[in-house]
């Protein structure tokens, strides 16, 4: 291969995502002009917000080679405990939103308790939680819907400088993600967890408590997501969040995260919920068939795992040749 | 509220369920439920268990959570215990059908409430006539659609569809088609998904209504869509009242209590109705007399006709809607 065709190549796989979020933003406009308004743009953001948030907590886990299972149950349970709480004692919403949060550090807690601290497979502890936390909410809501009041659906379709609420929220965490990952201490330490547990370990890392601190950021963020979620709708019913977790697990790792650990980043989970959800409006936008619309949406994610697993070996591939100093390099 | 249910069923099974306690003798009867999401289901499973309990009979229950392959292994699990029959909710057409032949295989009789198995051969299928259910109240807001525009310009229609693997979705889908084939040159369809979820549903809906600002009647494959519609609508103008400028003629299915209180609010116009009762009594009669007449494999199809409930017709109907008798029982009031 030429040099300048290897260097575009290079560039295509390192981007991959990007290029196919590209692509899909320009076949959907191409399709339907008004998809690439203000209007429907700012739709995607808003509805990639849900999934988004709790994709965000997600690559926290999965930097640490772990999972997290239990998110659907806890964007079910924790908006719930709120609104029982909004409820019997007259809280504002704000305070509903602060009581989510505290439930999500509770549900976290008890994933970490048996992750970190007695060495059970998260795989397991979060399978166990995710039917423990929506068998407890069914039963707190005798399977009936849960209805909140009207403030909170004035919160939920409220705006900000003319930002919808849920994209404020959506970009608060974003940011207070990227930076933990990126600029603290904490950060630093869960790559080096994620890379190599036993090393990070030996470095004075206290790993048990870095992992529980993991999953229940992982629990909060789904508790901000089911929270923000239901505040648009105003009900919440037992069937709410039941399978998101995949589209979560699947949203973050589209945006890089690696499910063996220590590769991702909260701009990735960012740029992966946002095209899951482009591709999903985009096909109701364009009017596919609805019976093709699963088609499609699996098709786009496939090539954009494709291209990133292309990505990772081109990657492998040219640390090998640098194993030699590189002429010119 | 959960004995304002218990109270409201009670009460309007007490004279169906009269009839065959005192003739059945007392059986063992396994329920194995796919999940209780919706208001429906809840109000059927309230109606089966405390009807049955009442008569006399023991009723095992079994959630089997939304996964089909675990209400397969449940209803093993009853067959094993000896059950004297069998009512199930399934989770998909197809699960149904390998779960009806299992239990027949064992000589157990089986009844399948409201979701058909896709071959109706074997079993007791109750079920509702949803194509034509949606038909009647599609028909009611396509009038008023056409009512309302003087022209003869194209209207455009938007269908909430369901998920497209459960037949019931399909036949509603198919009713709603019915409807609109009527004065096929005068819509436009919208089409979509829900997959019976709120989110998607509302991710689906903003973008559809992005799309095309301009709705003219719009038709949800559920009644507990009807909060996830409300909520794009509104923020957009679009949520009025009949007779306000901007009302969208609305009609859903199901009949539950939401529903029967959006029409009287004047927001929705029609609902399909399943008659609940009807589809709850005709399962247990029918179960209990194959146990009692001993009869393993009984194959019987019973059709709930089921009517629309509309904004016309609400004075003289509206207590034959399950909702809306849960509604005066103060459902809503949770």
């Amino acid at each position: 291969m030429k040099p300048s065709t290897d260097r575009a190549f290079d560039f295509a796989v390192r981007n991959a995502t990007y290029l196919i979020f590209a692509c899909v933003l320009l076949y959907f406009g191409l399709q339907s002009p008004g998809f690439l308004m203000p209007e429907s743009l700012a739709n995607i953001v808003k509805q990639a917000s849900f999934i988004g948030i709790a994709a965000l907590g997600m690559t926290f886990v999965l930097l640490t080679r772990g999972i997290d299972l239990s998110v659907g149950s806890v964007m079910f349970l924790a908006p719930l405990i709120a609104g029982f709480a909004m409820r019997e004692y007259g809280l504002p919403v704000w305070l509903g939103f602060v009581v989510a949060v505290l439930a999500g550090v509770v549900l976290g807690g008890i994933n970490a308790l048996f992750v970190a601290w007695l060495r059970v497979i998260p795989f397991i502890v979060t399978l166990a939680s995710l039917f423990l936390f929506r068998g407890f909410g069914t039963w707190l809501t005798s399977s009936t819907q849960f209805d909140f009041s009207e403030d909170m659906r004035s919160f939920g379709l409220s705006s900000v400088v003319g930002i919808p609420t849920p994209i404020v929220i959506f970009a608060i965490v974003a940011l207070i993600a990227h930076i933990i990952l990126a600029h603290t201490t904490f950060g630093r330490q869960i790559y080096a967890f994620g890379n190599d547990p036993e090393a990070a370990r030996k470095s004075g890392i206290n790993t048990q408590w870095l992992q529980a601190r993991v999953y229940v950021i992982c629990s909060v963020c789904a508790a901000i997501s089911g929270f923000v979620l239901i505040a648009q709708i105003g009900r919440l019913d037992v069937a709410f969040g039941e399978g998101r977790e995949f589209d979560v697990i699947a949203a973050a790792v589209l945006g890089g995260a690696s499910l063996m650990g220590g590769v991702g980043s909260a701009f990735g989970a960012v740029v992966g919920a946002t095209l899951i959800q482009t591709v999903k409006l985009g096909l109701v936008f364009t009017g596919v068939n609805l019976y093709l619309q699963p088609i499609m949406q699996g098709i786009i994610i496939f090539l954009a795992v494709f291209a990133d697993g292309l990505r990772e070996k081109r990657l492998l591939s040219r640390l090998k040749r640098t194993i030699r100093p590189l002429e010119n390099a | 509220m959960k004995l304002l249910i218990n109270t409201a069923t009670a009460a309007l099974l007490a004279i169906a369920g009269a009839g065959y306690a005192t003739s059945a003798q007392a059986a063992t009867i396994c329920f194995a439920f796919q999940d209780l999401e919706t208001e429906f289901w809840i109000a059927g499973h309230k109606a089966i268990t405390t009807t049955l309990t009442e008569a006399g009979h023991t009723v095992i229950e079994r959630n089997a959570n939304e996964d089909a392959n675990r209400q397969l292994e449940q209803v093993r699990d009853c067959v094993a215990q000896g059950v004297d029959g069998i009512i199930i909710i399934p989770q998909d057409g197809e699960s149904a059908v390998t779960i009806v032949n299992e239990a027949q295989s064992a000589d157990v009789p089986i009844a399948v409430f409201n979701r058909p198995p896709s071959d109706l051969s074997k079993g007791i299928i109750v079920v509702a006539d949803n194509a034509t259910i949606a038909e009647q109240a599609t028909d009611f807001v396509v009038g008023q659609a056409l009512e309302s525009t003087s022209g003869d310009e194209k209207l455009n229609a938007l269908i909430i569809v369901g998920d497209l693997g459960d037949p019931n979705a399909v036949g509603r889908k198919d009713g709603f088609y019915a409807a609109i084939n009527k004065h096929e040159d005068r819509f436009n369809v919208i089409e979509v998904a829900s997959e019976w979820d709120a989110a998607t549903a509302l991710a689906n809906l903003e973008a559809a209504v992005t799309a095309n600002p301009e709705i003219d009647m719009m038709f949800t494959s559920s009644d507990f869509l009807f909060p996830t519609i409300r909520s794009v609508l509104e923020p957009r103008g679009m949520w009025k009242k009949a007779g306000e400028e901007g009302h969208i003629p609305l009609a859903g299915l199901d009949g539950d209590a939401t529903a029967c209180q959006l029409i009287k609010d004047g927001f929705v116009s029609a609902t399909g109705v399943q008659d609940l009762y009807f589809e709850a009594d005709s399962a247990m009669t029918a179960i209990l007399k194959a146990v009692e007449e001993g009869n393993a494999q009984p194959n019987e199809v019973i059709e709930d006709p089921g009517f629309a409930l509309t904004s016309a017709n609400l004075a003289d109907r509206e207590m034959d809607m399950w909702g809306c008798v849960l509604l005066s029982e103060g459902f809503l009031k949770n």
